[in-house]
């Protein structure tokens, strides 16, 4: 079984700014004493207020809201990239997140060395990157490119292996940051069905995006947040639409 | 205030983990949560830092052929003209001088390069740790372990160096084997330190490098210890002496003293006290000082 369980979940995420990060300026605050110290306090952003979600096997959520509404970090704070600052979190099964899939590409590395890489970043064994090589080989469609450093490769070629890696893991909870709808409509038809199986093989699913049909072909969940609060979570098609007309009261209570 | 678990994050395998996240844990579970998630799943997910540090030397080696054999002969060039001009400098003689600096100056490059480094471990590592939780004692133990390879890689030097001037292994050799293990435990506190600090406070980068020039000067390593003639309390007094010591005597086949074992074993025990006091206090904001 897998699970997540937020309860009463804030986060503030302090803005430290160059006067903060600064040793000298530190220690001088401290023997100047309350002079500085108002200075010294530093700036919070409220990016999660009181978020109470739960999610069990088979559900797929979509994560929805406008830009800053808290949906990235909702899902760090889901990942344990982000500790709560109140409440709690609480997750079963492994966790899965996927921002960036960039993540652990270094340019000056082969393609196969990148596979390898990433792999063991993302928890995967020695044998399990074996194995995964022969359908990322099929999936990319890179042959003996693979071989040679990934800064000769063009950008498509780079998008491939980027994805193919990020897509080989086993999650049980997948969240996934907006990563979709790069590329030309040919290798996004396949990318969308790579995705499709990777999705498939999870118990849980969280994605946060824009494209309303994309979620609607993935989820059968979805959560509205604004400015840090669940507005409201559901079955996918009340939520997007009380969403899209903010008129309609909310069709389902937040504590879904 | 820290992150609570039951069982430790698996990093390295698929089983599956359960992970619980409070906002106020009582100061005693943050002790042993911290110890546990941050220090020992951080150990264990070897294939992971191995990884990171392996693929760091590895791209030393994809833009020259040598790769950190330059390292290598660089520091042999280093010592070979420091070793004579310092020999006439202090009157020794040079079969005992050069053995002598390139014993102490070798261990020197490891602990420095690794001091260096440490200011950047979790910047470096920014979009990492701002993407999936791992233990952030992986991201010092890759720098640590980069910088052993490297040492791996300079030791090369005192071959031909004990060759040359006859400096015979015997037991006291095999004391290096300690001595090693025991800079690379105060090399992973003092990592762990560092790298905590310096992302906080930005400026303590240049501050570092400072400290480290000057514990090179000020630490019997291009000098004899005899050059100090009745002060000797001045290079007894600088931990790096010690550090130094435990791994130099044994090359030179010498026993180190004992008041050196126990200075070198006291900062590694009181260190690693240190470090983790850190990490219990840092580790719930080191994503938001990236």
């Amino acid at each position: 079984m897998a699970g997540i369980f937020l309860k009463n979940v804030g986060v503030d995420i302090p803005i430290y700014d160059v006067r903060q990060a600064s040793l000298k300026k530190a220690l001088l605050g401290r023997t100047i004493g309350g002079r500085f110290a108002e200075s010294g306090a530093h700036m919070t952003v409220n990016a999660l207020k009181n978020v109470d979600f739960e999610a069990r096997d088979g559900d797929r959520v979509a994560l929805i809201g406008d830009n800053g509404a808290g949906k990235s970090t909702l899902l760090r704070v889901v990942s344990h990239v982000y500790p709560p600052t109140s409440g709690t979190v609480h997750t079963v099964g492994k966790v899965s997140p996927m921002f960036d899939t960039t993540l652990g590409i270094n340019m000056d590395a082969t393609g196969l060395e990148n596979i390898q890489i990433a792999g063991t970043i993302w928890g995967m064994t020695r044998a399990q990157i074996r194995n995964s090589i022969d359908g990322i080989v099929d999936f990319t469609e890179l042959g003996d490119y693979l071989k040679i450093p990934i800064r000769t490769y063009s950008t498509g070629m780079l998008l491939r292996l980027a994805f193919a890696i990020a897509t080989v893991r086993e999650p049980e909870i997948l969240l996934i940051d907006e990563v979709i709808g790069v590329g030309d409509a040919g290798f996004f038809k396949k990318a969308f069905a790579r995705l499709l199986e990777l999705v498939e093989r999870s118990r849980i699913l969280m994605i946060a995006s824009h494209q309303d049909d994309v979620l609607r072909r993935l989820c059968n969940k979805a959560a509205w947040l604004s400015h840090g609060n669940l507005m409201a979570y559901g079955e996918i098609e009340s939520v997007l639409s009380t969403y899209r007309n903010p008129n309609t009261p909310a069709q389902q209570p937040a504590t879904a | 205030m820290l992150t609570k678990i039951q069982n430790a994050p698996s990093t390295t395998g698929s089983s599956p983990v359960d992970f619980v996240a409070l906002s106020n844990p009582t100061l005693k579970s943050r002790i042993a949560q911290t110890i546990s998630q941050e220090v020992v799943a951080g150990f264990r997910a070897w294939p992971v830092w191995g990884i990171m540090g392996w693929d760091d030397i590895r791209q030393r080696y994809r833009r020259s052929v040598i790769g950190p054999f330059w390292i290598t002969l660089s520091t042999g060039f280093f010592i070979l003209v420091l070793g004579i001009i310092y020999s006439r400098l202090f009157h020794i003689e040079i079969e005992s001088f050069l053995p002598y600096l390139t014993a102490g100056y070798i261990v020197w490059g490891f602990m420095s390069a690794a001091a260096n480094d440490s200011c950047i471990a979790f910047i470096d590592a920014g979009r990492i740790i701002k993407q999936i939780k791992l233990p952030y004692s992986i991201y010092v133990l890759r720098v640590v372990w980069r910088n052993f390879i490297i040492l791996l890689h300079t030791i090369v030097i005192w071959i031909p160096m004990a060759i040359i001037f006859k400096v015979e292994p015997n037991l006291n050799t095999l004391y290096e084997i300690p001595g090693i293990f025991l800079v690379c435990v105060n090399m992973i506190w003092l990592t762990t330190v560092i790298a905590i600090l310096s992302t906080r406070y930005r400026d303590i980068q240049p501050i570092v490098g400072t400290v480290i020039q000057l514990g090179m000067f000020a630490t019997p390593i291009m000098w004899p210890v005899s050059a100090l003639g009745n002060s000797k309390i001045v290079a007894e007094i600088n931990p790096i002496y010690h550090l130094i010591e435990i791994t130099r005597a044994p090359l030179l086949g010498i026993a180190p003293e004992l008041q050196s074992w126990l200075v070198a074993s006291g900062m590694a025990v009181g260190g690693s006290v240190l470090a983790i006091a850190l990490i219990v206090r840092a580790s719930r904001r080191i994503v938001f000082w990236l």
